[in-house]
């Protein structure tokens, strides 16, 4: 067990290594060289020396591994470099962004689960029935609908039609409602589609059929079922972290939500390559993390899994 | 042995859409073993499952009666009151009785909870005994997944006489363990059953175990219960011609 | 009994895939206006006769951009789910057929494009590539060949040890000729309805794109980048972010229930 987990950490720090490389390469594939890019970045006017000594500062005349090993280095003690933008550190404007998006993105996780969690089990057990249907509906339409679409429809709704919301989101609850609702109906569609089929891959299972000769009650044959299913929910919802990072970083930009989505949005714009490779790697690093420990809790519920 | 448990009047079952059982008619009596015995696809597997109300087997025609009352329409949530506490169910799959990743401890705790009784610590570790099943403690601790088929098999018995039904149902119980285990486990059956005045019905293909322990012997053949009587009387005079054919195939056993 | 049922469904729901298909193929012929044409007499008019779905802030037919729109959104769909087959198929095949070290290889680089969140990486791609409909169809295909890949990689894999192939194999037959003849035509039915479930999926991650401006670059039209525009002004115009919207959530409902109801035959 103890040797499983050593080597899957182990697994863990090559991925992030090679995610990481990819990063860094990220900047040599787009045209220019960061040189170039950092001043277009900054509007100034390009000559041949100038370029050259903004060249010899970014130590870009090293070889690349060294300057990929250097830049490693200093992502490890956390220092993410400075923002081609406005010359400021991008690590504090990092974890501002990533600070605003994890209340958005746990908030929308949280509300998601709480609807999805019953509606699937309920869903499960009455298969075929009218209340299945619906929900299978729901489900099905919810799954459709990209999330930018349902922010659109909302403030079209909510802030136009019943003016109820302000447009664009404050910092408080009631603009986190609408960024939320966004992000969970598509979230909340795909979590009772699959947790409604891990519910009855389960109700499948032979010791089912056991309790039930043994007259055990629907509460506690629910409660064994939750019970063994609950590793597969938790890696449904580690997958889906990856679609709720990029979702936040649409729904951020419709609403204006201070986050990192918006953060690297704006930077794309701008060509701020340091803030954007900082996303890609927290992004990576929390996604690879997540699955990974879902991998180790899961073999943890379910011993019978291999990890 | 007149007191009539279970009754089954013109039963026809239907499994997955074709029909496997036609017009059976048995009697149960109280504190007896009856063996059911028949190749596979013979519908006697069939016939428990109808009994206990497994959604793949439907009942087409005729009734159940037990003690008298009818089980075979009255609703779901009903016969779930009958279901382990007045008529117990053991399956052919050892590992098809407990939810293999909980605790023992606590499906016991919900098993007889279901019925509304407190688990008898002391009734089960003589149940646990009988079935030499050692250190009753570490085994309530335990997942069943940990577990060998035997002991699961065993776990399984113990669970459905700590509810202390009248009827038993055993399906094919020793089918899928090894032979010295399964002539244990049935020896053990037999012992607890007499402890607690349990009628059983066993379904088998095995003649050699049915020889051992039934009290009457039912030949099922194609859906049809062909042959039915006490266990001597079938055995060294049978009727029909499967049952002779039946007797002729399995010398080996008979020699048991 | 119930596969007839689903097979009726399928052929309900795909006729209405194809008419969608063609409508936006022969977008020209169905379309009332062009789409490109601005006009600064007709800025914002409700829907009418003339625009059956309203015009836009420049005064352009919503009709006509959501029809040659869904070309490019049906059109590029196909496109990316076909290339990704096509190649995922064929890694997936020789990986599958020859294994070795070039299978455990590429099967590596599989599992770490799948360690990443899609969706992130295809934002950040094609945010730097820049390069309007291309880039971001490269951005989202660099994730998207791995699960056709590992599918048919699975399926060859299981068919390499059956008899007929072995047979093959005893008469002679060319390794090609194998997979062409006798593992491709095997693998295609699973690997086919994975693409089709892929479509509904694709779809939303390209208007998804081209709303945050990382698609296809205005004035082209696509539902995407036409929400995105006509959403500054939704308060006096709504119509123009209303009927985007509608074609896109029916196209999407529509291929993602043809999805739903070939996943459901193949196992009914």
């Amino acid at each position: 067990m103890i040797k499983r987990v050593i080597k899957k950490l182990f697994c863990l720090v090559i991925v992030l290594v090679i995610l990481s490389f990819l990063v860094f390469a990220l900047l040599y594939i787009a045209p220019g060289d960061p040189a170039e890019k950092r001043l277009t970045s900054q509007g100034v006017a390009i000559t041949k020396e100038v370029l050259d000594s903004e060249r010899e500062r970014l130590g870009l005349l090293k070889p690349f591994l060294v300057r990929y090993g250097e830049w490693l280095l200093c992502i490890v003690r956390g220092d993410f470099g400075i923002s081609f933008k406005d010359d400021m550190p991008v690590a504090p404007k990092l974890v501002a962004g990533l600070r605003n998006t994890s209340i958005l993105a746990l908030t929308s996780l949280f509300v998601s689960l709480i609807i999805s969690f019953p509606l699937a089990i309920i869903s499960a057990i009455r298969k075929d029935g009218i209340t299945d249907h619906i929900v299978r509906l729901f489900s099905f339409v919810g799954n459709s609908l990209p999330n930018f679409l349902i922010s659109v429809l909302l403030m079209y709704l909510l802030c136009i039609k019943l003016n109820l919301f302000p447009v664009i989101a404050s910092g408080n609850i009631q603009g986190l409602f609408m960024p939320v609702v966004s992000l969970a109906i598509p979230m909340t569609g795909r979590f009772v589609r699959q947790i409604r089929s891990e519910f009855l891959n389960e109700m499948k299972e032979d010791y089912v059929i056991g309790m039930k000769g043994r007259g055990v009650s629907c509460r506690y044959i629910i409660l064994n079922l939750v019970h063994n299913c609950l590793g597969h929910v938790f890696t449904i919802v580690a997958l889906q972290i990856g679609s709720l990072m990029s979702g936040s970083v649409v729904i951020e930009t419709i609403f204006r939500w201070p986050g990192i989505g918006k953060l690297v949005m704006d930077s794309i714009t701008a060509r701020d390559y340091p803030v954007i490779m900082g996303f890609v790697i927290i992004m990576g690093t929390i996604y690879v993390v997540i699955n990974q420990l879902s991998d180790i809790l899961c073999h943890y519920l379910d011993p019978r899994t291999e990890i | 042995m007149d007191e009539k448990l279970l009754e089954i009047k013109n039963l026809s079952v239907a499994y997955d859409e074709s029909l496997v059982i036609k017009n059976v008619n048995l009697d149960i009596y109280k504190g007896e073993v009856f063996c059911l015995v028949g190749e596979s696809g013979s519908g006697k597997s069939t016939l428990i499952k109808s009994i206990c109300r497994n959604k793949y087997a439907k009942i087409t025609g005729g009734e159940i009666f037990f003690r008298e009352q009818c089980i075979s329409d009255i609703k779901d949530k009903e016969m779930a009151s009958f279901l382990g506490c007045r008529i117990g169910l053991i399956q052919q799959n050892p590992e098809g009785a407990f939810n293999p990743l909980r605790k023992l401890s606590d499906q016991f705790n919900e098993t007889v909870k279901s019925h509304g009784k407190k688990l008898d610590k002391e009734k089960l570790n003589r149940i646990f005994s009988t079935l030499n099943l050692k250190d009753m403690d570490r085994i309530l601790k335990s997942r069943p997944y940990e577990l060998s088929g035997g002991m699961n098999q065993r776990i399984a018995i113990a669970a459905s006489f700590i509810l202390e039904p009248e009827l038993l149902l055993c399906d094919e119980i020793t089918s899928a363990l090894d032979v010295t285990t399964a002539i244990a486990v049935t020896d053990e059956l037999l012992r607890l059953k007499n402890d607690m005045n349990v009628a059983i019905v066993l379904v088998t293909h095995n003649l050699g175990i049915a020889a051992n322990i039934a009290d009457r012997i039912g030949i099922m053949y194609k859906g049809e219960i062909v042959e039915i009587g006490a266990t001597s009387k079938v055995l060294e005079n049978p009727q029909h011609e499967y049952t002779k054919r039946l007797l002729q195939d399995v010398p080996k056993l008979k020699a048991i | 009994m119930k596969k007839k049922k689903i097979k009726a469904k399928i052929i309900v729901v795909s006729a209405i895939a194809i008419m969608l298909i063609l409508v936006t193929v022969f977008a020209d012929f169905f379309a009332p206006n062009d789409p490109y044409t601005t006009s600064a007499s007709s800025i914002r008019l409700a829907p009418c006769l003339k625009y059956p779905f309203g015009t836009d802030n420049l005064g352009r037919c919503v009709l006509s951009r959501v029809l040659y729109g869904g070309r490019t959104t049906i059109a590029a769909t196909f496109a990316l789910v076909f290339i990704s087959f096509a190649i995922g198929a064929i890694v997936g095949m020789l990986c599958g057929y020859y294994g070795g070290i070039f299978d455990k290889l590429l099967m590596r680089i599989a599992d770490i494009l799948l360690a990443f969140p899609q969706m992130v990486v295809a934002i950040v791609v094609a945010g730097i590539l820049n390069g309007g409909l291309g880039g971001a169809m490269i951005a989202l295909g660099i994730t998207m060949w791995v699960s056709f890949a590992r599918l048919s990689r699975s399926h060859t894999y299981s068919l390499k040890n059956q008899d007929f192939i072995k047979a093959a194999l005893f008469a002679g037959k060319s390794d090609l000729y194998i997979i062409a003849v006798h593992i491709f035509p095997n693998i295609l039915p699973p690997v086919l309805t994975n693409a089709l479930t892929q479509i509904g999926t694709t779809m939303i991650g390209l208007s998804g794109l081209s709303f945050l401006g990382l698609g296809v670059v205005p004035p082209a039209a696509e539902w995407g980048s036409m929400i995105s525009e006509a959403r500054a002004y939704i308060q006096i115009a709504p119509w123009a972010v209303l009927y985007p919207a509608l074609a896109t959530v029916f196209t999407i409902i529509v291929f993602n229930y043809l999805g739903d109801v070939v996943m459901d035959y193949r196992e009914a």
